[in-house]
């Protein structure tokens, strides 16, 4: 695959640190995702969307289960194929709107980003507070760790270590939650 | 929020990742499984009486059982993470499954013909294909919540295999206690006591493993 190479070396440069080489990777890799994930679930792109958002938050969080010893799109679409598989048992289990306005031959080729059926920040209004503080002050406000743990009398670990948590848990509730 | 908005939320300060260190986690968690079946053998089963005379079978069985899990643990540890290939992990266990046939075949051939019955049954109900699996359980609790946090991603085949390395474990310490030392009768029935571990731990695995 043409994007292997690439791909690969952005993920590495984040796992090192490089912020912007991590952003770099989720972008391209959200733009692949959303391609394999709107060629499954044709005529459902909030579906698609959300999870690739899922998948993102997924590969971010575990992004230290990537072994270098091994193809970096075999451990991308595997989550990929994990979150899909889990999302349709989800759908089974819920019951089924008519779908309505099911055009076929209307896909976008460029795949660009359609908005998401889940609204992520409510979700994040659901994590213990601890957690929700920590992603808030950094992630949202902007703020370094330093700042956020001034700012809250915990210390740069603890701040750190809440991020991690919260946005684990957040996958999961993007999981459990039922989209009506 | 709009997606590109969640990259920037995910990338923004997200620092260097931490390597993950499990080597030695594993081998915490297999010492400590085999020690609690071990002492779920002293205090529930007792020990054989005869396991100062008995102790060359005894540690044959042992050695049976640990060859066991290690056939199953490089495939447990390539399940662990999302999309690594299995090839000859799966050949190896296949491998070592034909191995055991063969080898009960060979030590029953070696029995007179009216006898090869009781070495192959033990003479009694096999009461291993139970206790193996019930043993091997402090060290498939203990797995499966370590590799569930590897983004494991075929959750039935990794409960199994957790479970079956968990059972060759379990059948360590069930050798302190197992009475029956014919070839043909330890080789058949570790191996069923193993495979019905590994069946529980893919009924399991399948709904705990989930993240």
């Amino acid at each position: 695959m043409a994007d292997e190479a690439h791909l690969k070396g952005l993920l590495l440069q984040g796992l090192a640190g490089d912020d912007a080489a991590h952003r770099a990777f989720l972008t391209e890799a959200a733009g692949l995702l959303r391609a394999f994930f709107r060629n499954r679930l044709r005529g459902a792109p909030e579906d698609a969307e959300d999870l690739v958002q899922e998948t993102l938050v997924a590969l971010h969080t575990r992004r230290d289960s990537y072994d270098p010893n091994y193809p970096l799109t075999a451990w991308m679409y595997a989550i990929a194929r994990y979150r899909l598989i889990d999302f349709l048992r989800r759908a089974k289990h819920r019951v089924t709107a008519p779908i309505d306005g099911l055009e076929i031959g209307d896909a976008d080729p460029e795949y660009e980003a359609s908005d998401a059926r889940r609204d992520v920040t409510a979700l994040l209004n659901r994590l213990p507070e601890k957690q929700r503080r920590a992603i808030q002050l950094v992630k949202l406000d902007e703020k370094s760790v330093r700042e956020a743990a001034e700012e809250t009398g915990f210390t740069e670990s603890d701040i750190k270590i809440s991020i991690h948590r919260g946005l684990k848990t957040l996958m999961r509730l993007m999981g459990q939650e039922q989209p009506t | 929020m709009k997606t590109d908005h969640l990259i920037d939320v995910l990338a923004r300060g997200a620092g260097p990742a931490e390597k993950p260190r499990w080597g030695g986690k594993l081998a915490i968690t297999v010492i400590a499984g085999l020690l609690v079946a071990a002492l779920l053998v002293a205090i529930g089963l007792g020990v054989r009486p005869d396991i100062g005379a008995a102790r060359m079978p005894v540690m044959m069985k042992a050695m049976f059982a640990a060859l066991a899990a290690a056939v199953v643990l490089p495939l447990a540890v390539q399940l662990m993470q999302p999309g690594r290939p299995l090839g000859w992990r799966i050949g190896a266990v296949l491998a070592f499954l034909a191995i055991c046939a063969g080898a009960v075949f060979i030590a029953l051939m070696g029995e007179m013909p009216e006898r090869r019955w009781e070495a192959w049954m033990g003479g009694a109900v096999p009461w291993c294909v139970v206790l193996i699996p019930i043993l091997a359980t402090p060290t498939s609790a203990l797995l499966l919540w370590l590799m569930r946090a590897f983004a494991p991603t075929r959750l039935a085949l990794l409960g199994a295999a957790i479970g079956a390395f968990s059972g060759g474990v379990g059948a360590m310490a069930y050798a302190m206690y197992c009475p029956t030392d014919s070839v043909a009768f330890v080789v058949t029935w570790y191996v069923l006591g193993i495979a019905v571990s590994a069946a529980l731990g893919a009924v399991v695995g399948a709904r705990v493993l989930r993240w």
